[in-house]
């Protein structure tokens, strides 16, 4: 293959706040180490939409309140119909913390009206009120969709108020071993709809569980080669 | 001459740490005879301290996301200091950095006196922009901010194109650093402003600050036999970025990296992908150690920048080795996160502070 895979990453300057730039620098390289060429295209404010649709895999990540109303307004005006439109058509497309929220039909703070999301996913969130637990900490899950990933121990950290209720269309990702998860209530963490994954388990979530990583580079690449991936389950070991 | 000062000086800047050390210069009538007070102030207790007490001055250096997980965000931070700080009286003084556009901007939200500090020096720019960015918008109204350059982080020659928001022209812009790396020119300035807003004449503060050691695990050196080990406090990505480049400055080609993920620490280490560890060139040799050993080992494997790089989990083993490593005379730079930069040292010095 001589095309580069080219991994688009949504907002790199407003939302990016807890080392998400984890996942794309992962994703490149290890593309890089088998032979295959990378290219990471920082999508913002002023990119336009073309650039976006001509990427393979999508990335989008966490924000802080401010930031993420200025991605907001550009997102469900601009690049969020364009997003819906690959995801639909089977792009490959990671979405963590805030991004996975924003994805979804709504948020609805514990005060004031529900803001709306981008409406890819059929999911939405809701804030339970100030006196509810915030869910913060490591966490482990196993993951039972996509099923080429069934099985496999996912971990990461998690930060989130908001808690999360997968409407029909969407499966959840995992089941959770360690953690809050979705909603601190049912169990499951994160969600899957056709190629995309979404998850609470924020900023770099594919240096430690590199199986979702070349799961989302094989939608576009095929069959990949395999690594070494022994630091990577190191890590991921010491997590559980 | 020879005023009584409190002082927190372990770097305790909690409201429990400070109020600790009033108790320490108190008498057993709980009588405090001091003249002076000055309190390093941890960001998010800010707003809790000035409940208590008024200060005369205060001084505000930066603004980076640090420890997000235990205090959510550097936007609600600015939200709360712009309350806490607009209710301080006329006679409190305001020293703030103009090249952060969060700091600079809370002077128009204060009633007192304002002195900037700021870097005048267009050939210390950055070539690239840092990753670890956190405020290029304007705290005013929200859009993009401009720079003509910046020094580190979001640190810069800024203005706003949108809403005539810019950078204040500093009152003080130059003085000799204490110690090396930018971030110690802005203390080096911020330290001299303060000063210059009391009536002390210029050589009293050159006197000072050339007698000026470093505190524990601020590029603190240690000697280790005919070699040397300088320690630098690295807990988020701006400190570890402004650590990173000046140790490579400083010529090191053997660097310690350790990686605790205690409460002191931070127990999210997630922020070690905003760290720019691909400046590190190829011909150091890097030692990782600490509790999350793996994550900071398989951060340097992905910047892939074909340092050497070693890793054990065991602190004391990864010290060791390292200054083996190390040659004759030369220096082991060590770049720790808080519990970690006190273990190393505890294990140089031979006590445990922790």
């Amino acid at each position: 293959m001589t095309k580069p895979v080219k991994i688009a990453w949504l907002y790199p300057d407003l939302m990016s706040t807890y080392g998400d730039r984890g996942n794309v620098l992962v994703l490149a390289k290890r593309c890089v180490w088998r032979g295959l060429k990378a290219e990471i295209v920082p999508i913002t404010l002023e990119t336009s939409t073309a650039t976006l649709s001509g990427c393979d895999i999508i990335f989008m990540g966490g924000a802080q309140d401010r930031q993420q109303k200025l991605a907001g307004s550009d997102f469900l005006r601009h690049k969020g119909p364009v997003v819906k439109k690959m995801v639909e058509k089977g792009a490959p497309a990671l979405f963590v913390c805030a991004a996975y929220q924003f994805v979804g039909k709504f948020y609805k703070p514990y005060k004031g009206d529900p803001i709306p999301g981008a409406g890819i996913w059929d999911l939405s969130t809701e804030h339970p009120g100030d006196q509810a637990k915030r869910l913060i900490g490591n966490t482990a899950a196993e993951i039972i969709n996509p099923i080429e990933l069934a099985g496999t121990v996912m971990v990461g950290f998690e930060n989130h108020g908001g808690y999360t209720t997968l409407g029909a269309s969407m499966k959840p990702l995992a089941r959770v071993i360690k953690g809050g998860g979705n909603n601190g209530t049912d169990g499951y963490e994160g969600a899957t709809y056709k190629n995309s994954i979404g998850s609470y388990f924020h900023g770099p979530l594919l240096p430690k569980n590199p199986t979702i990583a070349d799961w989302l580079i094989s939608r576009v690449a095929g069959d990949l080669k395999p690594l070494d991936d022994t630091l990577e389950l190191q890590a991921n070991n010491a997590v559980r | 001459m020879g005023d009584v000062v409190i002082h927190n000086a372990t770097g305790a800047n909690l409201l429990n740490g400070i109020v600790s050390s009033f108790i320490r210069k108190a008498d057993w009538l709980g009588r405090v005879g001091a003249d002076v007070g000055i309190f390093e102030v941890d960001e998010n207790s800010l707003p809790i301290v000035l409940t208590y007490m008024k200060p005369s001055r205060v001084v505000l250096l930066n603004l980076f996301r640090d420890q997000l997980d235990r205090y959510g965000e550097v936007d609600v931070i600015v939200e709360k200091w712009t309350q806490a700080l607009a209710k301080l009286p006329r006679a409190t003084q305001f020293i703030l950095n103009s090249d952060d556009p969060g700091i600079a901007s809370l002077g128009s939200a204060v009633k007192g006196k304002v002195l900037y500090f700021g870097i005048n020096d267009r050939k210390k720019f950055l070539k690239i922009a840092e990753h670890a960015t956190d405020s290029t918008f304007c705290p005013r109204c929200g859009k993009r901010l401009e720079y003509e350059g910046m020094y580190f982080s979001h640190l810069g020659l800024w203005q706003c194109p949108s809403c005539g928001n810019k950078r204040p022209t500093p009152d003080v812009s130059v003085w000799p650093t204490a110690l090396p790396g930018l971030y110690n020119q802005y203390n080096t300035l911020a330290a001299v402003a303060t000063v210059t807003s009391f009536p002390i004449p210029y050589a009293t503060v050159k006197h000072a600050l050339v007698g000026f050691m470093p505190a524990f695990g601020r590029q603190e050196e240690i000697a280790v036999g005919d070699k040397k080990v300088k320690v630098f406090l690295s807990k988020n990505p701006t400190g570890f970025n402004a650590s990173l480049r000046t140790v490579l400055e400083m010529g090191s080609d053997h660097i310690l990296l350790v990686l605790n993920d205690r409460i002191p620490d931070g127990r999210d280490v997630s922020w070690i992908w905003d760290v720019d560890f691909e400046m590190i060139p190829k011909n150091t040799n890097v030692t990782v150690s600490g509790d999350r050993v793996f994550d900071m080992a398989l951060r340097m494997k992905y910047a892939d920048t074909g340092a050497t790089v070693k890793h054990d989990r065991d602190l004391s083993q990864a010290l060791h080795d390292a200054i083996e490593m190390t040659p004759k005379g030369k220096v082991l730079y060590v770049l720790a996160t808080y519990s970690g930069m006190l273990e190393v040292r505890g294990m140089l010095t031979g006590r445990k502070i922790l």
